[in-house]
């Protein structure tokens, strides 16, 4: 017990101000910002794909690209809230991607019956995901990074989550600049790598986030 | 100055509630006063996260849950460990650690040099006569840690004395 309270002392006296940190929204409002800025600058770069205005009237093409967003949009927040010890008290939100997610493969089921006949493969394959994961390291460092200074009690989740909105940031931008119109190559090359980067995350979040 | 006062109060007070959650939790009471004194650190490290606008129990017990986890993972990994040893010597441990041929006396020398803990439990079942059991209850350790301990004294010393 002597212990206890002069440990409770020396904390006490620890004159360091520790700086308040911002609300979740805040937070990933911040890390959206960044990647968004990102991912323009990314695009001015590597170029739009040139049939984008017309690939734009295709309505399963408008909805993958908005549910992509949309799972960036509630990975990134998810991350936020998974970055306190006690998700803010936000428990909820923290499952936010999983519906997300279910919609997406919902509309990529769909996407791939409608795909009739099918649209011709690319001629190239891994190469998609390889530059997604490139795509993706810069963001996914900057997170990770950003979620260090708080402390993470789910730290495996915390990782996984991180990783996968960097990669879904770099999946969106793929899909905005490549001119590719098979389904099944997208499925296969662009969204189902998530599952490696998601665990690759859950193993990532142990060696980076533990505190 | 009551700004530390305050912090202070919260910090006793966080002791306080978290001392019986952990004593259900955890067998030995100097196991609960070291894992409470690692949960008030990580408490004191992660205050920035904690903005007074919602309620501090849920975000104390989160960190308190987080560190009792860490530690009972480690604890039962140590435990695997000390059941993997004990298989290996399932025969010797039956026997009684405490009798020997050799006088504590005419090794002390080289009791001395063995890891502080296990020169203890050699000096406590030797020199002061206690059994593993009593040694054990001394130590806030199990009886089988004790045995296992000093059969891998009794194997250290083996192989110095029969250089």
């Amino acid at each position: 017990m002597e212990n206890i309270d002069e440990l409770i002392n020396r904390l006490s006296q620890d004159t360091t101000k520790a700086q308040l940190a911002p609300h979740p929204f805040l937070l990933s409002l911040k890390w959206m910002g960044w990647a968004v800025v990102y991912l323009l600058l990314s695009l001015l770069f590597s170029g739009l794909r040139p049939d984008l205005m017309v690939k734009l009237h295709d309505p399963w093409f408008d909805v993958e690209v908005a549910l992509i967003a949309g799972v960036f949009f509630a990975t990134t927040v998810s991350a936020a809230v998974l970055s306190f010890p006690d998700m803010h008290q936000m428990r909820r939100l923290v499952f936010a991607p999983a519906i997300m997610f279910s919609l997406f493969l919902l509309v990529m089921f769909f996407a791939w019956l409608t795909d009739n006949p099918p649209a011709p493969l690319p001629i190239h394959s891994f190469e998609c995901t390889v530059s997604i994961t490139l795509f993706s390291l810069l963001p996914a460092a900057w997170t990770f990074y950003a979620m260090r200074k708080f402390a993470s009690t789910h730290y495996h989740w915390a990782g996984s989550i991180a990783l996968l909105s960097a990669f879904s940031a770099g999946a969106l931008w793929l899909r905005l600049h490549e001119v590719n119109d098979s389904i099944t190559h997208v499925v296969e090359w662009h969204y189902f790598p998530m599952i490696g980067i998601g665990l690759t995350g859950w193993w990532l979040g142990k060696k980076i986030l533990k505190w | 100055m009551g700004d530390q006062r305050a912090y202070s109060e919260v910090l006793k007070e966080t002791a306080r509630f978290l001392r019986p959650f952990l004593a259900k939790r955890l067998s030995f009471t100097n196991e609960v006063d070291d894992l409470l004194q690692e949960i008030l650190v990580s408490v004191h490290k992660a205050r920035h996260t904690f903005d007074g606008n919602r309620p501090y129990k849920p975000w104390v017990y989160a960190i308190a849950k987080f560190r009792l986890q860490d530690y009972l993972r480690s604890h039962y990994a140590d435990q695997l460990h000390h059941a993997i040893d004990l298989s290996e010597i399932e025969e010797s441990v039956s026997e009684n650690v405490t009798e020997t041929t050799i006088s504590y006396e005419s090794i002390s020398g080289e009791i001395q040099k063995l890891p502080e803990k296990q020169a203890i439990i050699l000096q406590m079942i030797h020199q002061k006569g206690f059994t593993a059991k009593e040694v054990a209850d001394k130590m806030g350790m199990k009886e089988s840690a004790i045995k296992v301990a000093a059969h891998r004294a009794y194997k250290i010393l083996r192989s110095k004395l029969e250089r």
